[in-house]
């Protein structure tokens, strides 16, 4: 039955690498469809890591690797992958990848991986990633399912990029960890936001973004 | 040792919140505080499910994967450090656990199950219950503390999501300016609420 | 529908797939790993006598080894206060070896210029591991760092920033009949003119209870090293000569 499906597929006529719907997969989490803003998903380490732009980045990084990889292996498998135990391998499969990544930066970026402590695991419960295994890698090809993967990191990503900066010079007057606001400023009595480099600042940011984007794209919830 | 134990439950619920500092557990926050009732349901499995899997985690921990914790199987895997499996491991378990936990209920107390059952697979994949393990491992806790920080956790995560439902009940009447509907309120009430719950940073343990 | 047996196969392949994979992968970097730990050790002993790289940039791999060799002595020491000939810090094992404990020393053009000794303690959350250096008053504090600790980022994390290490700098840790006083981390900012600032130390707000666990932890350790402190402040008026 499986094999039937496969032959079936290779059969039809092969798709451009970068057709108008491949590039739609691609384009849409960047802001129609974007995983954090409107999907509502893997807000945890988006705000968690976000204190300053490299640990960010590194994040972002971490979970294109991650995102892209588990929903192209999950994609390759999907009519060998018995629906009863479909949950457990995805996680298999995004843990084992997971794990590799943290690997990698316990070995080569160790300061950056102590920064992250926890919230390197804690990809594994990234709901996007179950997400897109779930809702888009199960149903396509490897190829649209790599874009899917990279789109919705990307998308992912800038939203990060976007609140970790905020966070970064407002609450430590700096960038990339690189003082940007003039000592001058300070003998003038300008003070860094203490409250960004918390939690609540982190929130507040993230909402103010939702409420800019939306206004934006003029999307209405509830 | 009673008194040690309290401050670390403290510590857990209010000063720093799993969910209000941390941010573990934001998707279904999110997706599951729009009614009292439900928050409640969610609220009482995740708490049940963390003073399970914690203990459970930790003797995992302990007996198989920390670096020499095989040494009671014999000299010779005395030096084996099987810890680069945490996550894959960690991760079944509670996977394995939430089954059980569903099944048994299902046998044994229906009730139960009609109000918890269709929020347990949801909670397999809840960051909150991952990241307490991997806090407990990280922070080198003793059996009893991570019982106690589970236990904890969940309360702490149960009080967030129950008083975030609370106030979105009564913010459906409020004059939201339209972009800001749904995540946006959301999230500035979270920072509130974060906010308030920083006061108990001050506490006297 | 697939068949059991197909289920059964095919987990076990994905399980054989994944472990032989994660196996081989933490086998290949395990030994870098720990060298990084090491190196990160060694940095802080380093940066605790402000051997620190120019600001935005950082030391290679060679250069630690170098400069943590060429400066730093690592000597054991027991609880009468006397070092323990023939044994390193790598040999002790703080299970076992019970009343003996890790010191660094830095010396530079063979004159020793501070004592680095290894603090740690419970904070808020977790564990956290430091180095502290004394000038060789072992009164005044030369710097300290904190390398490893799980408290959270952006409040107890912050004890790990240059910012509040800096404010132990030039402390001192006895009074001025030289009985111990240790340091104390105060709630907010210390205040002008305070008789005991020369020993209390700017907190972190919101983060009062790692800094009262940064305290009491310092206070410990101290202690633990008092008898080899009070030797050396005896030794020569208060000097020693290497």
């Amino acid at each position: 039955m499986a094999n039937d499906v496969q032959t079936a597929e290779i059969k039809k006529p092969r798709e451009k690498m970068f057709s108008k719907k491949n590039l739609r997969v691609l384009r849409e989490p960047l802001s129609d469809n974007n995983p954090i803003t409107f999907q509502v998903l893997g807000i945890c380490s988006a705000l968690a890591t976000t204190v300053q732009v490299n640990t960010a980045l590194v994040m972002t990084l971490a979970v294109t690797f991650v995102l892209t990889l588990s929903n192209v292996f999950i994609s390759l498998l999907r009519n060998k992958i018995p629906s009863k135990i479909r949950i457990i391998v995805e996680l298999a499969v995004i843990a084992t990848l997971v794990i590799l990544v943290d690997q990698i930066l316990k070995a080569y970026l160790f300061d950056i991986s102590k920064q992250l402590s926890v919230f390197v695991g804690l990809i594994i419960t990234n709901c996007i990633i179950m997400g897109r295994a779930e809702a888009f890698a199960l149903q396509n090809k490897p190829w649209p399912s790599f874009l899917d993967g990279l789109g919705n990191a990307m998308g992912y990503g800038w939203i990060l990029l976007v609140i970790a900066t905020g966070r970064e010079i407002l609450g430590s007057g700096s960038f990339f960890g690189f003082q940007i606001i003039p000592q001058a400023l300070y003998q003038a009595g300008y003070e860094n936001m203490g409250l960004m480099v918390l939690s609540p600042g982190a929130f507040i940011l993230l909402g103010l973004l939702v409420w800019v984007q939306r206004t934006i794209t003029k999307t209405v919830h509830e | 040792m009673l008194e040690h134990y309290l401050s670390l439950f403290v510590k857990a619920v209010f000063v720093e919140n799993i969910l209000l500092a941390f941010f573990l557990g934001m998707c279904s926050f999110l997706a599951v505080s729009k009614k009292v009732e439900t928050a409640v349901g969610l609220g009482l499995a995740v708490t049940f499910v963390l003073t399970i899997t914690a203990p459970t985690n930790w003797f995992i921990h302990e007996y198989i994967l920390k670096e020499g914790a095989l040494a009671w199987a014999g000299e010779q895997f005395g030096s084996v450090d099987l810890s680069f499996l945490n996550f894959i491991t960690f991760i079944a378990t509670i996977a394995a656990m939430v089954q059980l936990v569903e099944m048994v209920i299902d046998k044994y107390s229906p009730k139960l199950y009609a109000a918890l059952g269709i929020f347990l697979p949801l909670i397999a994949v809840n960051c909150a219950i991952l990241g307490a393990s991997l806090f407990m491992v990280e922070r080198e806790y003793t059996l009893g503390e991570s019982v106690v920080f589970g236990f904890g956790s969940g309360i702490g995560w149960f009080l967030a999501i129950v008083a975030m439902a609370s106030i979105r009940t009564k913010i459906r009447y409020s004059n939201v300016p339209s972009g800001l509907k749904g995540l946006g309120i959301t999230m500035l009430i979270t920072g509130l609420m974060s906010m308030a719950f920083m006061l108990f940073s001050g506490i006297q343990l | 529908m697939h068949s059991n047996a197909y289920t059964f196969r095919f987990a076990a392949t994905v399980t054989i797939v994944c472990s032989v994979l994660l196996a081989g992968a933490a086998t290949l970097l395990k030994p870098r790993q720990i060298e990084n730990e090491e190196l990160d050790k060694k940095k802080n002993i380093l940066a605790s006598v402000n051997i620190r790289p120019a600001e935005g940039e950082s030391f290679s791999r060679q250069k630690i080894q170098e400069l943590y060799s060429k400066y730093i002595k690592g000597v054991v020491v027991d609880d009468q206060g006397n070092i323990v000939e023939g044994k390193t810090p790598d040999d002790i094992d703080p299970k076992t070896d019970t009343g003996l404990y890790p010191l660094y020393e830095y010396i530079k053009d063979g004159q020793p210029q501070a004592h680095i000794l290894p603090v740690s303690g419970k904070g808020l959350w977790s564990t956290i591991y430091g180095y502290l250096a004394l000038d060789t008053d072992c009164s005044t504090i030369k710097g300290i760092t904190f390398y490893k600790h799980g408290e959270t980022p952006g409040l107890g994390g912050e004890i790990s920033k240059d910012w509040f290490t800096a404010n132990f700098v030039g402390k001192k840790i006895r009074d001025a009949e030289g009985n111990l006083v240790s340091i104390q981390v105060v709630k907010g900012k210390v205040r002008e003119g305070d008789p005991q600032a020369y020993h209390e130390v700017d907190g972190i707000s919101g983060a009062t209870l790692t800094g009262r666990g940064v305290t009491n932890f310092l206070r410990s350790e101290l202690k633990k090293y008092e008898p080899f402190l009070k030797k050396m402040t005896e030794a020569e008026g208060g000097h020693i000569n290497g």
